[in-house]
């Protein structure tokens, strides 16, 4: 936390007259938005984009995200005509765009239910600015992620066969409990529905504060059921809070558990190269530094392009600088880490894996990585560095790529060389490959862009908590209230 | 089973043929209608007994007649006719006069009105045949399933063959489908009627009569003895008749060696299974030359690690099937190889005490040459010297050495020499000359194609242009029959009545499988009407042949029937050797040539290539395993087959030596031009390790430009590098030299890595360890899973390395067996073919003297099986028999098992490769798909598929067992690979049973599993190749 954020309040906290009872020392209430405007400004500047018109930056990147997922849509519907020959894939590079692509995304995913649900727990008042769109963020970027299994099957007619359903008319047929694709489709749904959950559950005060801002018709409608008759009153309000802190709780655990399952594909199959202990919390960091990476482009963007420069602070991208840059260090370890075990553990294949992601054809994929996700972490020790807009935006951008090459590495390098040297060989994109991986930026960015349109960008009820009003309280995220019960 | 199907199936046909020109007559005309050949219908014939039921009957005749017993019910009792029934009976006649108007459309479903008990539906039949996929001529039985021959499998009553086949001869079966096949005769490039065609031939032969100008029959080589009678039957008819015998690659100096050398113009018969010594010069016998399927047989008996193996030592230019197997393997250019021969034969001179021979040069380290003739030497008349080599030269050292040695009579055989190769090169350089002069009247072609395989093509088809008459027996338009003035097309032989004579007096005959698909005719049927023989059935001719010629040689039976019928049945028969007449057999043993001046031609001969320095080369022209001489590369199972050492398919190439590439910076694909003479071609480059530095090897029977959608302009014709020295064809061309196009091709290769890189993946051992080593150390990987129960059987199979020479006759088998699609060049390239089952072939050693191993993969039906975790559908489970199997239904394709394969053996279908116009192989023509199993899935788009270890086999094998009551026997079940091996490599049975073959295998002191310390528990094992090199001290 920021030290110059905190306005000490009478005494100082550090000396708290124990036992006195008189004087209570009470902390200042957060500032997290600058200039301190007034609760209406608020409402009124994140309502704005709902009810303005939408200025001709916004147009323009629709219209490129839309062009993109209507390429998304085309080349997926000849995908499914013709079969995934279309692809670059062969019979010795089972997977590589398509769930490079899946892991990425559901990577992506992460930051949002990190910053809402653990940084809920954790206190951390600054998330109230970002936690939002970082929660429709993960929400689109799961369904990006959900898009690839499906469509990466050979054929995706049968794609329910993966869930368990009951009753089937085939029989005694289930699903195969011991394969972690399974086991992805259970953390994958889960994590869907918990996040839209929580995001939705989160809205709820301001979709009402819409319906009461909205002028009739079909938004007045839409906004008066999507706030299923909030009310704002004190019991409402109390009930509200805690059915956030259980569903915090609930949604907790899923952070780390989605992408260890995602990173069990690998870890429990025999290749070298994937067959590796350290997945789960190598993936799981992994994970977090590409959401908060991408959670950084986003709100870079958005916080210039929609004038919410006082409510997402240099201070904010200061945060989520430093988180990257932490979890960019446990990725590189991981690393590390990896060769380290190839060497010492002996292994004759995983060795060769190793020494081929390094020297083999694809090492430039493997330097690019080593560039983006080692380096560039350590660009942001400096304070210069981390509140510098647009050399974050870059850092952020170069997050985005690093990652997407680790899942590359990971899958394409491991199977391209695997056991036998008489199954090796090459994999190359071919243009629907790529095609589709832009066009899930497409669908992703699509959605997104919507979604500033027509819902709350900023969680208006939490951000008056932090704006610096000292009447405001919040109980869940005041560090106030800890103090007040000890006393 | 098979006795009486020669006549039965000819009779089905009949049958079937005469209800199909019923079918379209309607009202009931079979009763009447009485076809002449009628009475070969076995059942249901006329002979019907009249059964009576009572004694009034017998003496009344049946008590009611007409249609209805007791007549009709009476009409109705008003007689006038109503305004209802008026438009009744008129409704009635005007849909009756609408119907009989409209004939029901004749369908392409044949009717089998008259079954047979021969044919039951869904159960296949087995029947002896021969194969004419080229002149080697082995003994097939080939599976019929309702009506169509699907596979072809080796004859084991052969006493030459044994059982096996090559790549090639399993292919043949596809060819039999290739709708690129003529429909019937052409007469000037339009179809025309047989009769027409006969016609026109008898008068212009007629013409001919008196005319000093020839009747010319050009043909392959002709083992066929029938058809043998059927040419001297027109040499009696016609004086001005001759027999031309062609082969694109052919043995012609052989046979001329040996006529100078011991007095008989013959291909010997080769016995490698009793030489202990064997040296290989420019013969690949293991892979193309001459009987391959035998030689592969002789050849693994004779080098089993368990006895003593007997060497083998290659010189060679180009790395042939052959060389990678051998102990020893010497580089050596063309050009040089005759100075191989000489320094052997001076050692062995030296060692006899002879008279000494010529010179003192060796071309290659003495060293090497000391110890081969040392060995040699050692092993006197168990020694066999081969050359493949077309110069007569060294064809007259070779001889010379093996006399020397004693091998004659031992492990050569000129008494009942190969009648595999007896093509001339001198008689067809002789005819095309003849032709040039417009000497020749008529030219018949059988089974040739010089227009694309003669060196001067040009020559030949100029000399075309100037007969009166040339007839095409080919089954296609190709480069030759398309100029010819009638084609008309042979039958493919699994259509065909025949016999052949691969070695003397072992006799083998061809039964059809299937009436013809086409307006085809038998060419010798075509021969008999044209020179006007009294019997124009080739069926009759035949069987006449045999009664006359044949069935008196031999004692064993009394009545031809029956020795017809079981030589139909056996497919072989082995008759005493003809009398060799005034020539005694000792004779034949000595040399009689001028060993002397043929030494003094090699010296000659190497010194005029010995310039062949720094940017010259010589090109060494080879047949490969899939396409031969050339003939079948319209086959696409044979275009995508890999070749055995190079993994290339769909095309040749030009291969050099590692060095040579990076010399001149070239890389595989980089296209070339390379200019012999005269003649220059442009083909990618293609880096082989071994390969000899001064040559540059390039495939034969590639570049067809009139052959079919498959096989047109894939690669290109080598045939213009070949010449004509003298009287001899030669395969190779010296002073060739080669430049950068700057362009580059792709290469489709199934194998781009060839190292092992160290890995246990074939293991090697030595012959000392082998025989010093006891039990093999038992070491169990500990398993998290439990122990696997099975049910009544634990399939396994055992592959023995050092029997397998990687020949890939197994490939080709298990496509045709398992309906596995041809993807064709661009999905090779992007590593999708889908073959189940692969020969890894690897590298070990310097890029100069590779030590190479072949190694067939296919899935390991793991007990442990990492694919089977993976999947999220259970799409693929081990069986209680240990089978790993793939449930196409279930699987909806995520690749994951594939990914976790660490054999990678599992094949993905990319895309629907039937009824598919992207790949328009076999699986695409309405006629290609008649050669799909139909006990095996077709698999659709979109699901994985790989080795079952043929469970369709293995199921038949077990309800025929239940069906008898009795248990399976060891070795009932032959996998598709397993039947098609020659050398008997691999092993398939129950691992249940302590005492099959397959389990003693395994319990073998040099079985292993590969990639066993993974724990997946594969139930196929390997035996570990066993190397016995050479020691040059």
């Amino acid at each position: 936390m920021s030290t110059t954020s905190i306005r000490v309040n009478g005494k100082a906290p550090a000396a708290p007259a124990v036992g006195a009872g008189i004087q209570t020392p009470v902390l200042a209430p957060p500032v997290w938005v600058d200039e301190n405007p007034s609760l209406r400004d608020i409402t009124d500047d994140i309502a704005r984009p709902l009810e303005a018109r939408p200025g001709k930056g916004w147009y323009i990147c629709f219209g490129i995200a839309f062009a993109a997922l209507l390429n998304l849509g085309g080349m997926v519907s000849y995908l499914f005509a013709k079969g995934i020959g279309i692809w670059g894939l062969n019979n010795s590079v089972g997977w590589a765009f398509d769930i490079t692509n899946f892991v990425f995304w559901v990577g992506i995913g992460h930051a949002g239910t990190l910053i809402s649900a653990i940084l809920l727990l954790f206190r951390q008042q600054w998330r109230t600015s970002i936690n939002r769109s970082a929660e429709a963020m993960t929400i689109f970027a799961v369904m990006c992620a959900g898009l690839f299994p499906a469509i990466h099957m050979g054929r995706p007619w049968d794609a329910f066969f993966i869930f368990p359903y009951f009753p089937n008319q085939r029989g005694p047929l289930w699903v195969n409990f011991r394969s972690p694709l399974v086991w992805d489709v259970f953390a994958i749904s889960t994590y869907l529905t918990i996040s839209l959950v929580f995001w939705y559950l989160g809205m709820i005060p301001d979709l009402a504060t819409l319906r009461d801002r909205a002028l009739g018709g079909i938004k007045k409608f839409a906004f008066r059921l999507l706030s299923l008759g909030w009310n704002g009153s004190q019991r409402t309000w109390a009930r509200y809070e805690i059915v956030s802190l259980v569903l915090a709780g609930l949604a907790t655990p899923l952070v780390l558990s989605v992408h260890s399952i995602v990173s069990m594909d690998f870890a429990t199959s025999l290749l070298p190269g994937w067959h590796t202990t350290i997945f789960p919390p190598y993936f799981v960091a992994g994970a977090i530094y590409s959401g908060f990476g991408m959670v950084l482009t986003l709100l870079i963007i958005t916080r210039s392009t929609m004038n919410l420069q006082r409510y997402i602070t240099l201070r904010h991208l200061d945060k989520m600088a430093k988180v990257t840059m932490l979890t960019g260090m446990i990725v590189s370890y991981a690393y590390l880490t990896e060769f380290f075990a190839a060497w010492y553990g002996g292994n004759l294949y995983e060795r060769y894996h190793f020494i081929n992601r390094a020297t083999g054809p694809y090492a430039w994929c493997f330097y690019l990585m080593v560039l983006c996700n080692v380096v560039t972490p350590q660009l942001l020790w400096t304070k210069k560095a981390r509140t510098n807009v647009t050399f974050l935006f870059i850092v952020s951008i170069m997050v985005n790529i690093g990652m997407w090459f680790e899942r590359f590495v990971i899958i394409v390098v491991s199977l391209h060389r695997a056991f036998l040297p008489s199954g090796w060989g090459m994999f190359y994109p071919t243009i629907f490959d790529i095609g589709i991986l832009v066009g899930s930026f497409g669908l992703f960015f699509t959605c997104f862009l919507l979604f500033i349109r027509v819902l709350p960008m900023i969680a208006m009820w939490e951000i008056k908590g932090v704006v610096g009003h000292g009447a405001h309280k919040m109980a869940l995220s005041s560090d106030e209230e800890e103090v007040t019960v000890n006393a | 089973m098979q006795t009486e199907n020669a006549d039965a199936m000819k009779q089905h046909f009949t049958s079937v043929e005469n209800s199909m020109n019923h079918s379209g007559e309607g009202n009931g005309a079979k009763g009447h209608c009485k076809s002449p050949k009628e009475h070969l219908v076995q059942i249901g014939g006329p002979d019907v007994p009249a059964y009576w039921k009572s004694m009034e009957e017998l003496e009344n005749g049946p008590r009611y007649k007409g249609e209805f017993p007791g007549g009709l019910p009476s009409a109705d009792a008003r007689q006038e006719t109503t305004r209802r029934d008026f438009l009744a009976a008129m409704g009635f006649t005007l849909a009756a006069a609408g119907l009989a108007g409209c004939r029901a459309p004749v369908q392409n479903a044949i009717p089998l009105l008259v079954g047979s008990d021969e044919i039951i539906p869904g159960v296949a039949n087995f029947y002896a045949t021969t194969c004419r996929g080229c002149a080697s001529s082995c003994s097939l039985l080939v599976k019929q399933r309702d009506g169509r021959p699907i596979k072809i499998e080796g004859n084991a009553e052969s006493t030459i063959f044994g059982g096996g086949t090559c790549a090639t001869g399993q292919a043949t079966v596809l060819s039999l489908y290739d709708d690129e096949r003529l429909h019937g005769p052409l007469w000037h490039g339009k179809p025309a009627s047989w009769q027409e065609i006969d016609q026109h031939i008898a008068d212009t032969l007629r013409a001919s009569e008196g005319s000093k100008r020839e009747i010319v029959l050009l043909s392959g080589t002709t083992n066929s003895p029938s058809t043998r009678r059927i040419i001297t039957e027109w040499q009696k008819r016609y004086p001005n008749f001759r027999h031309v015998e062609y082969d694109a690659v052919s043995l012609s100096a052989m046979r001329a060696a040996n006529a100078q050398s011991f007095g008989r113009a013959v291909v010997p018969h080769y016995a490698f299974d009793k030489a202990r010594v064997i040296v290989g010069l420019e013969a690949d016998f293991l892979g193309t030359w001459l009987s391959p399927v035998e030689f592969a047989r002789q050849y693994a008996a004779n080098r089993k690690p368990e006895g003593v193996p007997a060497l083998h030592v290659q010189f060679e230019s180009g790395m042939s099937v052959t060389g990678s197997n051998a102990d020893v393997r010497v580089a050596v250019p063309p050009s040089q190889l005759g100075l191989v021969v000489v320094a052997l034969l001076r050692r062995i001179a030296r060692k006899a005490g002879t008279p000494p021979v010529a010179g003192t040069q060796d071309p290659i380290e003495a060293k090497k040459l000391d110890a081969v003739a040392d060995e040699l030497w050692k092993h006197r008349g168990e020694s066999l010297v081969v050359s493949g080599s077309n110069d007569i030269s060294i064809q007259l050292v070779v001889n010379a050495l093996n006399s020397a040695l004693g091998n004659i009579g031992k492990t050569i055989d000129l008494v009942q020499p190969s009648m595999q190769r007896s093509g001339d090169d001198a008689a067809m350089a002789d005819l095309v000359a003849k032709l040039q002069r417009g000497e020749v009247h008529t030219l018949m072609m059988h089974g040739v194609n010089p227009a694309y395989d003669y060196p001067e093509p040009e020559q030949f088809l100029a000399g075309l242009e100037k007969v009166a008459l040339s007839i095409s027996f080919s089954d296609r338009r190709d480069e030759t029959s398309s100029h010819a003035h009638v084609i008309c097309p042979d039958h493919h032989f699994l259509e065909a009545w025949g016999d052949a004579e691969p070695v003397e007096s072992h006799f083998s005959l061809a039964q059809p499988l299937i009436a013809p698909l086409f307006e085809t005719r038998a060419a010798q049927e075509s021969l008999l009407k044209w020179v006007g023989h009294g019997e124009t059935d080739y069926y009759n001719y035949l069987r006449e042949f045999w009664s006359t010629d044949i069935f008196p040689r031999q004692k064993e039976t009394k009545n031809f029937d029956a020795f017809w019928e079981r030589s139909l049945q056996d497919g072989v028969v082995a008759v005493p050797p003809r009398p060799t007449g005034a020539m005694p057999k000792d004779i034949m043993q000595k040399f009689q040539a001028d060993g002397k001046a043929a030494v003094d031609k090699i010296f000659s001969e190497a010194a005029a290539h010995g310039s062949t320095t720094g940017d010259h080369f010589e090109v060494h022209c080879y047949e490969t395993v899939a396409l031969r001489d050339g003939r079948h590369a319209n086959n696409p199972w044979l275009q995508e087959l890999p070749d055995p050492i190079t993994k290339v398919t769909w095309g040749n190439y030009a291969a050099i030596a590692p060095s040579v590439a990076k010399k001149l910076n070239l890389s595989d694909g980089d296209v070339v031009k390379l200019t012999a003479g005269k003649r220059q071609l442009e083909l990618p480059v293609f880096i082989q390790p071994g390969q000899d530095t001064r040559t540059i090897a390039v495939a034969l029977g590639y570049g067809r430009s009139q052959v079919g959608r498959a096989g047109q302009n894939v690669g290109v014709n080598a045939y213009p590098l070949t010449s004509i020295q003298g009287e001899y064809r030669r395969y190779f061309a010296g002073n060739a030299t080669f430049e950068k196009t700057g362009r580059t091709e792709k290469i489709g290769t199934t194998q781009t890595h060839f190292s092992m890189e160290g890995r246990p993946i074939v293991l090697e051992t030595s012959l000392e360890e082998l025989h010093k080593a006891a039990e093999p150390e038992e070491e169990t990987v500990p398993t998290l899973w439990t122990e696997r129960l099975h049910g009544e059987h634990a399939w396994g199979m055992a592959i023995d390395m050092n029997s397998c020479t990687g020949c890939s006759a197994c490939v080709v088998a298990c496509q045709a067996e398992n309906n596995v699609p041809v993807v064709g060049k661009d999905q090779i390239e992007r590593i999708r073919i889908m073959h189940w089952i692969r020969i890894d072939r690897y590298y070990s050693g310097t890029e100069e003297e590779p030590v190479s191993v072949h190694q067939p993969m296919m899935c390991q039906h793991c007990q442990n099986a990492p694919c089977e975790t993976v999947c999220p559908v259970l799409a693929t489970t081990t069986s209680s028999e240990g089978l790993n199997q793939q449930v196409y239904n279930r699987c909806i394709g995520t690749r994951y098992c594939a990914n976790n394969c660490p054999y990678k053996v599992r094949r993905f279908n990319w895309y629907n490769y039937t009824e598919n116009p992207q790949f328009d192989f076999n699986m695409e023509s309405p006629l290609g798909r008649m050669v799909l199993n139909p006990d095996v899935a077709v698999r659709s788009r979109g699901v994985m598929e790989k080795c079952s270890l043929c469970v369709q086999r293995i199921q038949l094998a077990k309800n025929t067992a239940l069906q008898g009551e009795r248990e399976l026997a060891d070795g009932e079940i032959q996998t598709a690979c397993q039947q098609s091996c020659p050398t008997q490599a691999i092993v398939f049975g129950d691992l249940k049973d302590p005492n099959s073959r397959v389990s003693q295998m395994q319990r073998n002191q040099r079985r292993y599993k590969v990639l066993d310390e993974l724990g997946t528990r594969p139930n196929v094992s390997y035996l570990k190749k066993v190397r016995n090199p050479l020691e040059t001290a």
